[in-house]
């Protein structure tokens, strides 16, 4: 009975001292009112706001138990790593665009059920988002968020290309691939959140996995260029691949890419095909989208079975 | 007796983990792919996409295919050359599941075919995919020329 006693005590006294070690995130805890995303509606804002600021802003609301070591170095770290894959706190500072990008990369990380972390939810209640929170989002989005295309007045065609000087390597050392227009289709989409319409080119290690049925995971070997193109419409109202936005290459090398989940990740910009990227770790940012698809080996696209079924 | 049921129920758990992994050959969008046509002198699939154009009246989306001889318009921006064959495959656009803001292909309404001879003779052929509307009248000869205007989509 003492002995149980004491250690009982010993317990209480270990929990009370640890609580003097905190991330340093809680001793700055007096976040500052959250504002209003500005430009959309008020309920709009209020979804995002009550869902997702405790980790994706610097408006974070700490509750008691929050506070509590080491609940709080696990806040943090949801902090850390949110604000890294999704910061609202920029908000005022992006153009309507990369705004608009943000609500549907948003809406995004909800569909794919990955947010609000269910530990998350579990003790915060009031943040679970219901259906009408949802569709909220998504009626607001298709209403005031869809590309519409550019009228045809030039075509592509009457441009003068540019003569392209040496293509450098994107920022983590990936050089370009400028054959892959030779490469197969493996599908194509329509963005109408960006306007643009894409062709998804596979290379033959990536036709040949097609074939085989080998595709989760992708062989080494297998590189996927997804192209954008703006979209402009036509005189008889279809749509055609106008300016050339980007090509983005995903390299399968498990070994070689073990650290970016298997895959190299680049991507060129523009007719003079800048590469993109600040930082060598510019690609965290391809793999959080890419994230939801973990299960099918990060890749979203569900390719056309190219070759082989037309022959039975 | 705790340590060794907490020991003995990690390996189930994981062993539970890895068999709720989803099977994931389904990944193959067979709706899409060209099943039942069964005439067809090639498959376009196989050919070198040229362009993509979306017709939003019918919620449709369609790729542009040629053969090597075709895909030299890609580089040279020139007419088709004698030998060209030309592809354009129809689907119904439909929602991706995995990205709202997307549409990708679902079945397929129609595959057309134009090919143009060692004369300059252009020849025109229609093959009904599983999602055709029925009754949709088509007069050759515009859509011949249709498919031969669809701007190539270009890149650097
Ligand atoms: C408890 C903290 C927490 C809450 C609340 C939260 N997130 Fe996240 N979110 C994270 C963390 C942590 C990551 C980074 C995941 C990683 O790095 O593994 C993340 C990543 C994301 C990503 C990147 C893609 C992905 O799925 O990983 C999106 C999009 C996202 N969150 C959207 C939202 C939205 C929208 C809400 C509100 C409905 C929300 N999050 C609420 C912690 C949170
Ligand atoms: C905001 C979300 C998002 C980000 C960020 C993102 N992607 Fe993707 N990516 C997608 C979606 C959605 C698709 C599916 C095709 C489509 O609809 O465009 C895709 C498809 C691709 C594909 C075709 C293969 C596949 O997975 O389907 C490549 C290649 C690719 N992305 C490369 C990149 C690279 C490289 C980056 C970073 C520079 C990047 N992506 C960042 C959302 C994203």
């Amino acid at each position: 009975m003492k002995l149980k006693f004491k250690i009982v005590l010993c317990i209480l006294v270990l929990i009370l001292l640890a609580q003097l070690i905190r991330p340093k995130e809680v001793k700055s805890s007096k976040a500052p009112e959250a504002r209003v995303l500005t430009g959309v509606p008020l309920e709009v804002a209020k979804v995002l706001e009550t869902s997702c600021f405790d980790c994706h802003s610097a408006y974070t609301k700490w509750r008691w138990f929050d506070k509590l070591t080491p609940v709080n170095f696990l806040v943090a770290s949801h902090i850390r790593d949110g604000r890294k894959a999704l910061d609202f706190s920029q908000w005022d500072s992006l153009a309507t665009p990369q705004r608009n990008a943000m609500l549907y990369f948003a809406l995004n990380g909800i569909l794919s059920k990955e947010m609000p972390l269910s530990s998350y939810t579990a003790v915060h209640p009031e943040a679970k988002l219901n259906p009408k929170d949802v569709d909220l989002l998504k009626s607001y989005l298709l209403n005031n968020a869809v590309s519409k295309p550019a009228n045809a007045e030039k075509t592509a065609k009457d441009v003068e290309k540019p003569a392209l000087k040496e293509i450098k390597n994107s920022p983590n050392g990936i050089a370009y691939l400028p054959d892959y227009r030779n490469w197969k289709a493996i599908s194509s989409t329509e963005r109408f959140d960006n306007g643009t319409i894409r062709i998804i080119f596979g290379n033959p290690t990536a036709v040949e996995a097609i074939r085989t049925g080998n595709i989760n995971p992708w062989p080494d070997g297998t590189v996927f260029a997804k192209t954008a193109w703006k979209q402009q419409k036509a005189k008889d109202g279809s749509i055609y691949a106008g300016q050339f936005v980007q090509v983005e290459f995903m390299i399968k090398n498990a070994k070689q890419y073990a650290h970016t989940k298997g895959w190299g990740w680049a991507r060129w910009k523009g007719d003079n095909l800048l590469p993109y990227g600040k930082t060598v770790s510019f690609d965290t940012e391809c793999i959080s989208c890419h994230r939801p698809e973990r299960d099918n080996d990060y890749v979203f696209t569900t390719p056309l079975a190219i070759n082989g079924l037309t022959k039975k | 007796m705790k340590t060794s049921f907490t020991a003995g129920i990690f390996p189930f758990m994981i062993l539970l983990m890895l068999g709720c992994k989803p099977t994931t050959t389904d990944r193959i969008n067979k709706e899409a792919s060209i099943t039942g046509i069964k005439q067809l002198p090639e498959n376009p699939l196989e050919m070198t996409p040229l362009a993509v154009t979306l017709q939003p009246e019918e919620k449709t989306m369609a790729t542009l295919y040629g053969n090597s001889i075709a895909a030299k318009r890609l580089k040279d921006g020139m007419d088709y050359g004698a030998g060209s064959v030309l592809y354009l495959v129809t689907w119904k656009g439909k929602a991706d599941p995995d990205w709202f803001g997307a549409r990708i292909p679902d079945r397929v309404t129609a595959i057309e075919r134009v090919s143009i001879g060692g004369n300059g003779q252009k020849n025109y052929i229609f093959f009904k995919g599983p999602a055709k509307n029925a009754d949709l009248e088509i007069s050759k000869d515009d859509r011949q020329a249709k498919i031969l205007d669809i701007p190539v989509a270009t890149s650097p």
